[in-house]
């Protein structure tokens, strides 16, 4: 691994933290894993008022089956 | 793309690891969203999406440090080469941050169960919705808070689509269901608005006021309205009056296309809460906020035409008084405004309004028609001269005539041929006025234009030119038309027009009429210019004016001018003039002899009257009156010291009366110096130079008629002033030609003494003869009757005659020199010291002080 590419990584990283600084500042609820995935995708071209309508929409859906899993399950 | 999406799924939703079904259906589920149109709008720049998320940030933790913490992060995220989007990563992470995180919260409450999946609510997370929820909840406004207090009494706020149906109504000048015009109660018949008293509905003060002001469009229009009415049904309207209502109901229509556009604006709205349901029109509320029509909406429409209607009824109020072109020029008032909608509206208006009057323009400026029915242009005919021709007889010219001068009085088939003159035709057929004039125009132009047509309706009706007047008028209907947009054109063709009809007005005048061959005949008969053939004149008629006045007869006289014409140079000028020339007598009173009334008189006829009038002529009469005088003393005092000097040599043989001889030729050369000098004086002096000036003014050839009437009044004027040594002073005009004449009958009766001495001293000489003869032895001595009455008893009273003339001719000259001394007019003053040259006068004045 070149010099450049250990650069590039560790600026990738610092640009992660710093939004995901940004996004606990601003109480979003992602851990940074999420972010880095949805940085990614927004990188690759998607909408981010729709990325973040898709992140609420599965939060949704993950609170539902949380639900349904405790109703199911007692 | 597909794998980080999987991977978001599991993050977030941790039983989509063991469930696959679950996870392709969430994955499904989530590209279908990414693939949707939620937040495709705009790109927000980077600044905003900080601003916006610093106001967000605020609102959850007003101390500001999160704030500050914000903006450090931001700035090193801004450093970073690595993210190419970073404002999408912003806005996601704000937009993210932006809907509530409730959503854990949410299910708990199991009343609000979250939709079924499958059917996303995607209305629940677009950004617009989210906004007005995210604000924290405030307290009721003070508007709210009134409108439940009114709720509660039972008088609610009247419904915006209530009152929006009347004030459509108002805007048309109907009165509406709650809102009324009523006449008030003061004189001027104002109307006034009433808004009646609904126990069910209350009209909020705000909306009173807005209603106030958009009633203020229906009032004015019903001026407007009621003002294109009245002028519709009433005869007898001006055409620029009509035209002007014709404007405003094309205006008045367009406002009628609003109206109507606003009232289907307004079904539009809806309907629906009648029954005033407050959270249904809550509802409607937010949709009429996109689409129908509100109060202040229509304000706003109407804004416009509020300013419109202003100018439209101050035009109304305006055109009740004025009339014609005073209307024009009241409307051309408002042209020059800063504002350029009130200009435009006004040029607008102006246009169309001018149309009629330009038209008229048209006609008056090349075929000097006046079509006027209703008197709107600024020209106006007089109605009494209107269709007088120049050949028809007319009283007025008569009595004119008659009051003026007074001549004519033994015959009386010439005054009966007098016509209208010219002049008064000229001058008073048509008057300019100025009132009427459009400002536009201004008035030099519009002199030019009233000249203008007064010339071609002068060329076509008196100069019987009607031709030349019609072809023009075709030639100049290819010219275009005259209209108020294009003023310079308008002021070129005027100009042109103006020396097109002048120029040939000119020539009519000179060629056709020849002007100039009457007005030389003038000055050669009616002046004595031809010097030949007065003194022909005076030699054949000077006996026959000695006898008294009522032993004359007009074909005697006439027969006398006949033959001094043919003896003289005179008989080389043309028949025409000649033929005009006649021999007359002022009415004379008893006692008076020929010289007192004959008179020359040179007639001239239409069109030449309209220069040579029958004022003029008077004042050529006078001058001749005059100039014929002078001319009579002079051939007086001619013959008396031919007389004399030839007499004395020869046979007036009476030594004792030599020295009175010699005084007698003393005062007669003073005498024929003083007129010599006058005669010089009026003609070279005054009528020569006068002439002089009349004919460069001629060969200009520049100006219209009005300009050589006015050339040929003051040649005559100035002529009139100098040879008749007429003085400024008011009352004493007239006191140095009574000195003069007073001179002249001293000369007349100094003559007539010295002729009896003469005669004296023949007889005398007579008498000595035939005692010389009788001494010789001779008888020649013939006792006459007549010869008694030059005895040697009369011969003292003769003597005492002929001084005593001499000497008060001696002192009226000398009173003359003193008066013309101090006279105002330079060339009257170098008169008196030509009189006096070598200072004679003054001389003799200070030997008499003396003595």
């Amino acid at each position: 691994m070149s010099t450049r590419e250990a650069d590039r990584i560790t600026a990738a990283e610092e640009t992660l933290n710093t939004l995901f600084d940004i996004s606990q500042l601003l109480n979003t609820g992602l851990d940074k894993e999420t972010l880095a995935t949805c940085v990614g995708l927004i990188e690759s071209g998607v909408n981010p008022e729709a990325l973040a309508a898709v992140v609420q929409e599965l939060r949704r859906e993950n609170a539902a089956a949380k639900a349904a899993h405790a109703t199911n399950g007692r | 793309m597909s794998d980080a999406l999987d991977s978001l799924v599991y993050s977030l939703v941790p039983r989509a690891r063991q469930d696959d079904r679950l996870k392709r259906q969430l994955v499904a589920h989530c590209e279908e969203i990414l693939s949707s149109h939620i937040g495709q709008t705009a790109e927000k720049d980077i600044g905003h999406l900080a601003d916006s998320i610093k106001r967000h940030l605020l609102q959850t933790n007003p101390s500001g440090a999160s704030t500050l913490r914000f903006t450090n992060l931001l700035s090193r995220l801004l450093d970073q080469p690595v993210l190419s989007r970073k404002q999408a990563s912003l806005q996601f992470l704000h937009t993210l941050a932006s809907t509530p995180v409730s959503a854990p919260a949410a299910s708990f409450l199991p009343a609000l169960a979250p939709p079924p999946p499958s059917r996303p609510s995607s209305k629940a997370t677009t950004p617009i919705e989210s906004h007005p929820t995210s604000r924290p909840h405030r307290g009721k406004s003070k508007a709210d808070l009134l409108r439940e207090y009114r709720l509660r009494l039972g008088q609610p706020h009247i419904p915006e689509h209530l009152i929006l149906r009347d004030t459509l109504y108002l805007l048309q000048g109907i009165s509406g269901k709650y809102v009324q015009f009523s006449v008030s109660k003061d004189a001027e018949q104002n109307k006034e608005l009433i808004f009646t008293e609904d126990p069910r509905y209350f009209v909020p003060a705000p909306m009173r006021a807005l209603i106030h002001r958009l009633a203020e469009v229906g009032h004015l229009y019903q001026r407007v309205d009621a003002f294109v009415r009245e002028r519709e049904g009433r005869v007898g309207v001006g055409m620029i009056e009509q035209s002007l209502c014709h404007h405003l109901q094309t205006q008045l229509t367009e406002y009628y296309r609003l109206i109507a556009v606003l009232e289907s604006q307004m079904s539009a709205a809806p309907h629906a809460d009648e029954s005033g349901k407050e959270n249904v029109a809550a509802e409607d509320r937010t949709r009429e906020e996109e689409t129908g029509l509100t109060l202040k909406r229509l304000d706003v429409w109407i804004e416009d035409w509020r300013l419109r209607m202003r100018m439209m009824s101050v035009c109304v109020e305006g055109a009740r008084d004025a009339h014609g072109g005073a209307l024009v020029n009241l409307i051309h008032g408002y042209a020059e405004n800063g504002d350029p909608f009130i200009r435009k509206f006004t040029n607008q208006l102006l246009e169309e309004v001018s149309k009629p009057f330009f038209a008229t323009l048209h006609k008056w400026l090349f075929s000097g028609e006046l079509y006027d029915p209703f008197s709107e242009f600024f020209v106006a005919v007089d109605p009494e001269l209107a269709h007088l021709q120049y050949m028809q007889p007319s009283l007025q010219g008569v009595g004119q005539l008659a009051s003026d001068g007074g001549f004519g009085g033994g015959d009386v088939e010439d005054t009966s041929e007098e016509h209208a003159g010219g002049l008064q035709l000229w001058e008073q057929k048509y008057r300019f006025r100025k009132e009427m004039l459009p400002a536009f125009v201004g008035e030099t132009f519009g002199r030019k234009i009233f000249s203008t047509g007064k010339s071609l309706n002068f060329i076509r009706y008196s100069c019987h030119d009607s031709d030349w007047v019609a072809t023009r008028e075709r030639l100049s209907n290819t010219g275009g038309t005259l209209k108020y947009s294009d003023i310079v054109g308008l002021e070129r063709s005027i100009d042109t027009a103006y020396q097109i009809a002048s120029q040939r007005l000119f020539d009519v005048f000179f060629d056709k009429y020849k002007l100039l061959d009457h007005l030389m005949a003038l000055k050669h008969y009616l002046l004595l210019g031809h010097g030949d053939f007065a003194d022909q004149l005076m030699e054949t008629l000077g006996p026959s004016l000695s006898r008294p006045a009522n032993t004359l007869y007009r074909h005697n006289l006439t027969a006398t001018l006949e033959s001094a014409l043919r003896s003289s140079n005179a008989q080389n000028d043309p028949p025409d003039v000649l033929r005009r020339l006649d021999a007359r007598m002022l009415e004379y009173s008893h006692g008076e002899i020929g010289w007192d009334v004959f008179t020359l008189e040179y007639k001239v006829d239409a069109p030449i009257d309209t220069v040579l009038d029958p004022t003029a002529m008077m004042k050529y009469l006078k001058l001749f009156n005059h100039l014929w005088k002078v001319k009579r003393i002079e051939g007086t005092l001619n013959s008396g010291w031919m007389r004399i000097a030839g007499g004395a040599k020869t046979f007036l043989r009476v030594p004792e009366l030599e020295y009175d001889w010699h005084q007698i030729r003393l005062v007669m050369a003073e005498m024929i110096h003083f007129i010599r000098q006058v005669v010089a004086y009026c003609h070279l002096e005054v009528i020569e130079c006068s002439w002089q000036d009349l004919s460069h003014f001629i060969q200009k050839k520049e100006g219209d008629l009005d300009a050589l009437i006015e050339n040929h009044r003051a040649y005559l004027d100035r002529m009139v002033k100098k040879v008749l040594l007429l003085s400024p002073k008011a009352g004493r005009e007239e006191n140095l030609l009574n000195q003069v004449r007073d001179v002249f009958t001293m000369i007349l009766n100094f003559r007539e003494a010295t002729d009896d001495l003469y005669n004296y001293c023949l007889t005398e000489s007579a008498r000595r003869d035939a005692e010389k003869d009788a001494a010789r032895g001779v008888y020649t001595r013939i006792e006459s009757a007549e010869d008694r009455r030059y005895t040697t008893e009369s011969l003292p009273d003769i003597l005492s005659r002929v001084r005593e003339y001499g000497a008060a001719f001696s002192d009226r000259v000398q009173g003359i020199v003193q008066a013309l001394a101090s006279h105002p007019d330079l060339d009257c003053r170098f008169l008196g010291i030509r009189l006096s040259f070598s200072d004679f006068y003054k001389t003799k004045k200070e030997q008499q002080l003396r003595a």
